[in-house]
């Protein structure tokens, strides 16, 4: 009963990430502030001012149109700019109120509803032709700070956008592959230090058949994800090549174990390739990276998503993504051990 | 690229409003099912033969 527990829970809670991972909706988020290059009248003004463009993702401006506020940021500077009408739900006119002499040429754009909460378009505007004077002051706006009134859904991310859903696949995926192999680390270490012992053995290559399924499916819904965010299936990058390498490794394992007819010599040969092989897999997939300027998040400076942009809508997702891949792995190893037991008991009837 | 296509096309209006995601839901919880199902009945039939063997050890020849 207890055996059939964890792998029933283990499918419910994939199907509970499955069902989560589509269906919640991806919160409201700032695409572009685009210059029109036309002039508009400001009431608030007086005079014709540049005409922009704010345009939202998933945003509900047409809700309170009234209540939307557009602010530029920039060097602890914030300026009110003039909303001069809503047009939709996602698309505000702005007429850019801001003097000639300004602090400096990029500014973060932000806007502040009582539905979405305030958003932030980082150097979503750049001004040059204006007067830099780092000097340049003004008075701060005074404004309510709204927080978002929208129920669960998924952090907006630039370039990412609704690729965002894909961290449930892609990540748990390698954390499953990395289980895996360690299994097949820690059976075959054992395997070397009794060699007589073939369950080892067995314990190692349904480990490392299982893993580098893992480790494939992985592969394939990074290039997805990659070809989404970075324009392109596969980029030179050491995260990417390291993963490749490291599933082309494992590979070599089990090309080596098909190479070699006697059990013994087999089983030996093949413990210590795989001890290499996930020394290699901790270096290319966790070192090396570290190390070298890469796209990736989590390496090179570049933050991954747990240090800020794993919300709490993401975890209540993620963790149980970890958590069931990592039992469904488990369960197909346990599965394939079976299989290779059976068999060779099977080969040993006389 | 994403801009862009965000902008002709809202994919997250496109993607929910026409009942896109539900269909996608139902086939990987299908596809988890059924793999969930085959490995159940891999496991029944191993069982069944590690039965068999244990007990074709045990007569004596």
């Amino acid at each position: 009963m207890k055996n059939t527990l964890w792998k029933a829970l283990g499918i419910l809670i994939l199907v509970y990430v499955f069902a989560m991972t589509m269906l919640v909706p991806l919160g409201p988020g700032l695409l572009e502030f685009q210059d029109v290059n036309q002039v508009i009248e400001s009431t608030r003004e007086g005079r014709a001012v540049p005409e922009f463009q704010v345009i939202g993702f998933g945003t509900h401006w047409d809700q309170l149109p009234d209540s939307l506020q557009v602010f530029v940021q920039s060097k602890g500077q914030l300026a009110a700019l003039e909303v001069i009408r809503v047009d939709d739900a996602t698309h505000a006119t702005v007429g850019l109120t801001l003097p000639y002499s300004l602090p400096a040429k990029s500014w973060n754009v932000l806007t502040n509803h009582p539905v979405d909460g305030t958003l932030l378009l980082e150097n979503g505007l750049f001004l040059s032709d204006r007067f830099i004077d780092a000097k340049a002051t003004w008075p701060a706006p005074s404004f309510i700070e709204h927080s978002s009134q929208l129920g669960l859904h998924f952090p907006y991310q630039p370039r990412i956008v609704e690729t965002i859903r894909n961290l449930m696949l892609h990540v748990p995926l390698w954390f499953t592959m990395f289980l895996l192999m360690g299994i097949g680390f820690v059976a075959s270490i054992k395997q070397l230090s009794n060699p007589r012992n073939q369950r080892d053995d067995d314990r190692a290559v349904a480990s490392v058949q299982v893993g580098i399924w893992f480790g494939v499916l992985g592969l394939l819904t990074g290039s997805l994800w990659a070809r989404f965010t970075w324009g392109a299936w596969w980029v030179d990058d050491p995260q990417l090549n390291g993963a490749l390498v490291t599933v082309l490794v494992y590979s070599g394992y089990m090309v080596l174990r098909q190479a070699v007819d006697d059990e013994r010599l087999r089983a030996r040969l093949a413990a210590a390739y795989n001890l290499f092989a996930f020394v290699i897999l901790v270096i290319l997939l966790m070192v090396l990276p570290r190390f070298s300027e890469s796209l990736h998040p989590g390496k090179g400076g570049n933050p991954g998503f747990n240090s800020y942009d794993l919300d709490s809508a993401l975890r209540a997702v993620f963790y149980p993504a970890v958590i069931g891949w990592m039992l469904l792995g488990t369960w197909m190893y346990l599965v394939t051990l079976r299989m290779k037991r059976v068999n060779r008991q099977i080969e040993l009837l006389p | 690229m994403m801009h862009t296509l965000l902008q002709t096309n809202p994919l997250e209006g496109w993607f929910f409003s026409s009942g896109k995601a539900f269909v996608v839901v139902g086939v990987a919880v299908l596809i988890l099912l059924g793999m969930a199902w085959w490995l159940f009945r891999a496991e029944f039939r191993l069982r069944e033969m590690e039965k068999m063997l244990n007990s074709k050890k045990n007569t004596p020849t």
